[in-house]
């Protein structure tokens, strides 16, 4: 059990969440629905709806949540926390819905490799031979080294947990 | 002469360094030092965040620490980067208790946040530190009546009360600095929607059609190309245009270039070397319109 | 002053005491006490043969102080304090002790300790029996006139309430006309009907039926004799105290004369000045010379003086039948006296422009409530027809938007109350004239919760009204329909709409009006967090304030409907006749007092006095000195805590009678546990006390009372004077944070503590040997728990070490 899991173990899955980083708001939400209208993913996929999401969450349908291909479908662009009424911050907690299902083996696999670059190389992307030699075409000044080993440390004082690949993707 | 220290992330190295050739040769000219620090990491945007946010926290926290060492501010050219750095040292510097939290978190690195740096966005630079007027002045190729649609993005306005970048329902920096280099700015219908560019490899369909209604749109309102502030938003938007051609089977000849191509053109920079090849769909278009 | 002759009754309750606590150990302990003369045991002393008894002691000239050890002290000591008064000995030379409640009961199962800790207790009233000194009662001069800030409906009721009684009343508007919202919101609900109506004076002698209510300008209120109406006019400052408050009133020239004008609209045909309407909400313009709606009052025209062109003009002038227009009429300083004040200042719609996603500010057919109702008014801008402002053509869909910016942690994070029904009238209205017109309402509750109100509701969504549930993210404007869109998520279905609307209307959150901040300032008065006027116990009081003589009605507190605004009213009219009857004010004369030697002009007692009552007076040699009035002061004891040179002291709770009552508390132990001091407030703290052993809940004897009149009083050098005297712990007991009877005494206690502890340690006293807590009369329970846990805490922690020894 991940650190996180050992501490939320018996709480309720609203308190779950609201113990969580980015999930403290989660219960001021009064579903107005404003989210839901503000979304542009809602509009054109309606299994994705973040007012639903938080009702969900709120009524402690917790496997719902976490296994479900929705809560991936946010796209972050934080319209929905810029025009909540209550404060909400709804595109943090997706992040914190996401987190837990993620130590929970949930998620799709094209954050397996996100990962696994982050703590190889610490960047999400790979640099490579191709793109530094059109540097030095391009004149630009040649790439600093990256904080690999103090990112790593980072990531383990914050129990962060390399999502792992699962058969079925999402 | 000001100096800052700049942050390119990921992306921009790895897939788009025309965005950072431009950005250097236009901070160049407008007399802004650029000074590039050892260590910086990944910026740890929304999908290392949907791992596991506190890291992400810690991360960028760690980032402007290096920054702090240095004296220096943090210029952004990603939206992404803007976003988990400003986001970051604004949270950490308004909440004493989640400074503690993180600086608790990086002394296992020998590092302590502050709250000395501010990080700012490419654009807020070229706004605050040189203004309107002197880029106006620089001007030596005015891109004379170039229709261009600006596309924010969500992530250099977005959370507002932490980036404060600009009013997020009634933005008018990006006009304003297109204005300023004699294009003719175009307003269009849901300017400030997402490009969907994060749900790439997640949800493509949604990705494309997000893509897609910003080239409708933008294209309805007669715009002769798109200017961009985030790579991701690039991306979605030029290499996106020929996966909606052929999912869709339209075809929109929307030549997408970032504001510090603009910029640099308008200063004089020779088109050969911007990159301008790497684009997708080209910019012949534009570059004939200016000529 | 004479020797004290201290009189010591003893009441065993019927003998329910006696059988806890040992009263002949009692009476033998009292009688060696220096200056008692007189010790009496029975049943009760609070009434009958008891009081006599009393009242007899001080007749003979045998007692000059009572003290008296009762059940139910704070009832018992009213009937004491009256006999005594009587008897012709000042009543506050007594000492009232509770032996049950405060001893026997909470300590039955230790009666030897209670025994000893009764032994204190009456030694501790002793001694502060021997301080007391005599307190006069003051009477102050009340002139029987009232003022009356802002004339909408509720200032215009209570201004009929209180001309009824006879009292001179000012009645000051700041707009040209009276009438407040209700003259331009047209009709109310529940009943629909006109908004512009009151309770009509009953010194309207031709009508003195039962009539239940009449328009105001039929009602004859403008001609009530004793009704004084200054219109277009503004508090600018007031002096004084209650009973006399000096206000002065800016009046802005109305340049027509009240006394000629007819009202013949002559002046407007002629006007060649066109600007926008504000009271129509800009639908439409009037000219610079004006009226607002026919059925306005005063029904005497004004000039708009920002738009007339005055002499370079002046065609209204010589078109005048009565020459009632003076261009050159200039602003007047009236002063009026006064006996109190009332405020009806009201509210108005918030300024929806900041939800920049609505477009309020550059959409011409996004529009209020307000402005929705000039629409619906026959007598308004559009003769009653619901119209698309851009372009006057009929509007068939109308969307109503609820609660913007209200339930907003943006904007106005409470619910404004009335909007939901407004809504609902306004939208009933439309559609019951216009049946084919498409009515929707975008909400995120729907609250109709007076009465009546459930059938708002009902009849709408019988009209086929369409309700969303769903909060809008945005309306924008579809150029090629040429109609606004609005993008809301029907909750319910989980389904999109874009929503075509002609007109959207917003039921906006309702905001202090204008001017509130800078009037409450004058008049020295609270704001809540939401701006409005705080009154002085919203549960109890809500027409009062914690001045005496400022009354608050209507919309000025909080957004409420008419029902509720006429309520209000007669409530501030009432509230403020008591103060008004007799002519004067009769207070004792239990106030601070200042030793101006000691004063060091350092200015931190008129800022911390929560009713304003000291001022600081040069005297003459370029020196302050704070003076305090009898009147304003509450006798709460705040600033004798505030004040770092102990020149403020109360009378009646003076620091020497506190220091003995401190030391007799401490003399005698009796008990096995080190002995703690309870400094208890008397409003809540002393009364947690009460019910603590009213229910009979222990707690170990060692725990000894002490009452003040609020926590705010003690000084942090007196908790020192606690531990020297011998306590091991103190504990200090107040009111809860938003409930201290003294507005802040409770809190600064609390702040004084804190600092208290930083200097204990510094001592070398361990800090967690004070502790503050905050209670109310039906939290005994917390008492006896909180005695229980410092004995235990004070016992563990061992003998108290002072530096340099004792």
């Amino acid at each position: 059990m991940t650190h996180h899991a050992k501490k939320t173990a018996n709480m309720s899955f609203s308190d779950e969440v609201t113990s969580r980083h980015g999930g403290e708001t989660l219960t001021s939400c009064y579903q107005c629905g404003t989210c839901a209208s503000s979304c542009p993913v809602a509009r054109l996929d309606s299994s994705f709806n973040p007012r639903e999401i938080i009702k969900l969450s709120l009524l402690g349908e917790k496997e719902e949540v976490l296994s479900g291909d929705a809560i991936w479908l946010c796209c972050s662009c934080f319209n929905c926390q810029e025009r909540c009424p209550q404060n909400v911050e709804i595109a943090d907690l997706i992040y914190a819905l996401r987190n837990i299902a993620l130590e929970a083996g949930h998620s799709p696999n094209i954050y397996s490799d996100f990962a696994s670059a982050l703590i190889a190389e610490g960047r999400i992307v790979q640099i490579s031979k191709f793109v530094e030699k059109k540097r030095e075409e391009y004149g630009l000044p040649p790439l600093k080294p990256v904080g690999v080993e103090a990112l790593n440390k980072i990531l383990s004082a914050t129990g962060f947990t390399k999502p792992e690949k699962t058969e079925a993707t999402k | 002469m000001k100096s800052y220290a700049i942050f390119l992330g990921c992306t921009i190295p790895a897939r788009q360094p025309n965005y950072e050739l431009s950005a250097r040769k236009t901070l160049a000219k407008l007399g802004v030092k650029l000074v590039d620090l050892d260590n910086f990491t990944c910026c740890c945007p929304p999908p290392i965040q949907s791992i596991n946010l506190e890291s992400s926290q810690a991360v960028a926290a760690y980032n402007i620490c290096l920054a702090e060492e240095a004296g220096l501010d943090i210029v952004a050219l990603c939206n992404g980067c803007f976003e988990s750095l400003a986001m970051a040292n604004a949270a950490l510097k308004k909440d004493k208790k989640l400074k503690a939290h993180i600086n608790e978190i990086l002394a296992e690195v020998g590092k302590e946040f502050k709250g000395t740096i501010e990080v700012k966005h490419f654009l807020q630079v070229l706004m605050d530190d040189i203004g309107l007027e002197k880029i106006k002045e620089k001007v030596v190729k005015p891109l004379s009546s170039l229709k261009v649609a600006p596309f924010y993005g969500c992530h250099s306005l977005r959370p507002s009360k932490l980036l404060q970048l600009d009013d997020p329902e009634r933005p008018t920096i990006f006009e304003n600095l297109l204005e300023a280099l004699g294009a003719e700015s175009v307003e269009y219908r849901d300017k400030l929607k997402c490009c969907g560019g994060l749900l790439k490899g997640i949800s493509d369909d949604t990705a494309l059609s997000l893509a897609r209604d910003k080239l409708v749109k933008t294209t309805k309102a007669g715009a002769d190309c798109i200017s961009t502030l985030c790579p991701f938003c690039f991306v979605a938007l030029d290499i996106g245009q020929l996966q909606v051609k052929s999912k869709f089977s339209e075809v929109y000849d929307m030549p997408i270039l970032h504001y510090s191509e603009l910029i640099a053109l308008a200063l004089g920079v020779d088109p050969e070397e911007l990159a301008l090849r790497s684009h997708k769909i080209k910019a012949d278009t534009v570059l004939e319109k200016i000529a | 002053m004479e020797q004290p002759k201290i009189g010591v009754f003893l009441s065993d309750c019927g003998k329910q005491l006696s059988e806890i606590l040992d009263f002949d150990a009692l009476t033998s302990f009292v009688k060696t006490v220096p200056n008692v003369t007189l010790i009496a045991r029975g049943s009760e002393f609070w009434r009958g043969k008891g009081l006599q008894t009393i009242i007899d002691s001080i007749k003979d000239k045998k007692i000059n102080r009572v003290v008296v050890a009762e059940s139910l002290t704070k009832i018992s000591d009213v009937n004491i304090a009256q006999a005594v008064e009587d008897a012709g000995l000042n009543s506050y030379l007594v000492e009232v002790i509770d032996l049950k409640d405060h001893c026997a009961w909470p300590h039955q199962k230790t009666p030897k300790e209670a025994t000893e800790k009764a032994k204190a207790m009456l030694l501790a009233a002793i001694e502060r029996a021997k301080l007391l000194e005599p307190i006069e009662k003051l009477e102050f001069p009340a002139l029987k006139s009232a003022l009356i800030i802002g004339g909408g409906i509720a200032g215009m009721q209570a201004a009929v309430d209180l001309t009824d009684l006879g009292f001179e009343v000012n009645l000051i508007e700041k707009a040209p006309f009276l009438g407040g919202l209700a003259a331009r919101a047209g009709r109310f609900f529940p009943t629909d009907d006109c908004a512009i109506c009151i309770q009509p004076p009953f010194s309207d002698v031709k009508t003195i039926t039962h009539t239940s209510r009449k328009c105001v300008y039929r009602s004859g209120f403008s001609e009530i004799p004793n009704l004084n109406i200054l219109t277009n006019s503004k508090v600018v400052a007031v002096e004084g105290v209650p009973g006399n408050y000096k206000v002065t009133i800016e009046k802005k020239p109305r340049y027509v004369d009240a006394d000629k004008c007819v009202a013949c609209d002559k002046c407007v045909s002629v006007c060649p000045v066109e600007t926008p309407d504000e009271y129509n909400a800009n639908l439409n313009n009037r000219k610079a010379i004006y009226i607002n709606v026919p059925t306005v009052h005063p029904q005497v025209y004004v000039i708009d003086e920002d738009a007339c062109k005055f002499h370079d003009c002046a065609k209204c002038v010589k078109v005048c039948p009565t020459n009632a227009i003076d261009l050159d009429q200039k602003p007047e300083q009236v002063t009026l006296n006064v006996g109190s004040i009332v405020v009806a200042t009201g509210f108005r719609e918030f300024d929806s422009s900041a939800i920049k996603e609505y477009h309020y500010d550059d959409y011409p057919d996004v529009i209020t409530n307000l402005e929705l109702a000039r629409m619906i008014d026959g007598f308004g801008p559009t003769g009653g027809a619901i119209v698309r402002p851009s372009d006057g053509k009929p509007a068939k869909k109308i969307v109503f938007i609820q609660c913007a910016g209200s339930r907003d942690k943006r904007y106005n994070p409470y619910c404004s109350g009335i909007c939901c029904m407004i809504s609902l009238k306004n939208a009933s209205l439309i559609k019951e004239a216009n049946p084919d017109t498409e009515v929707s309402i975008c909400y995120i509750d729907i609250r109709t919760t007076g009465r009546e109100h459930e059938y708002y509701y009902e009849r709408a969504r019988e009209m086929g009204i369409k309700f969303v549930k769903g909060r809008p993210t945005e309306i924008y404007a579809d150029e090629e329909k040429g109609k606004l869109i609005v993008d809301v998520e029907d909750a319910l279905l989980k389904r999109f709409l874009d929503l075509e609307a002609d007109l959207v209307v917003l039921a906006t959150a309702m905001v202090p009006a204008e001017g509130t901040a800078e009037l409450a300032e004058i008049l020295g008065l609270d704001l809540e967090a939401d701006g409005f006027f705080k009154e002085y116990n919203a549960k109890l009081r809500p027409t009062e304030t914690k001045q005496r003589g400022i009354f608050l009605c209507g919309g000025a507190t909080f957004p409420k409907d008419a029902p509720t605004a006429s309520l209000h009213a007669h409530s501030a009219a009432m509230k403020a006749t008591k103060f008004l009857t007799s002519g004067k004010i009769v207070k004792d004369q239990r106030t601070a007092v200042i030793n101006e030697d000691y004063c060091g002009d350092c200015e931190f007692c008129p800022v911390t006095c929560p009713y304003g009552a000291i001022s600081l007076e040069p005297t003459t040699e370029d020196h302050f000195v704070a003076r305090v009035n009898d009147l304003l002061c509450e006798g709460c004891g705040v600033c004798v805590g505030t004040c770092p040179l102990n020149a403020i002291e109360l009378r009646n709770s003076r620091p020497n009678q506190m220091e003995a009552q401190m030391k007799a508390l401490m003399s005698v132990n009796g008990t096995s546990k080190p002995l703690v001091l309870a400094i208890c407030c008397q409003e809540c703290g002393h009364t947690a006390v009460d019910s603590a052993g009213m229910a009979k809940m222990q707690y170990p004897a060692n725990v000894r009372v002490m009452k003040v009149p609020c926590a705010g009083i003690v000084r942090v050098n007196q908790i020192f004077e606690a531990f020297k005297a011998g306590a091991q712990g103190v504990m200090v007991v107040g009111c809860k944070t938003d409930g201290c009877h003294y507005e802040v005494g409770s809190d600064q206690a609390e702040k004084k503590m804190d600092l208290a502890k930083v200097l204990l340690k510094e001592y070398g006293i361990e800090p967690e040997r004070l502790e503050m807590f905050k209670m109310v009369f039906i939290e005994g329970n917390q008492f006896a728990e909180a005695a229980q846990m410092m004995t235990e805490r004070v016992t563990k922690l061992g003998p108290l070490k002072l530096m340099g020894g004792s």
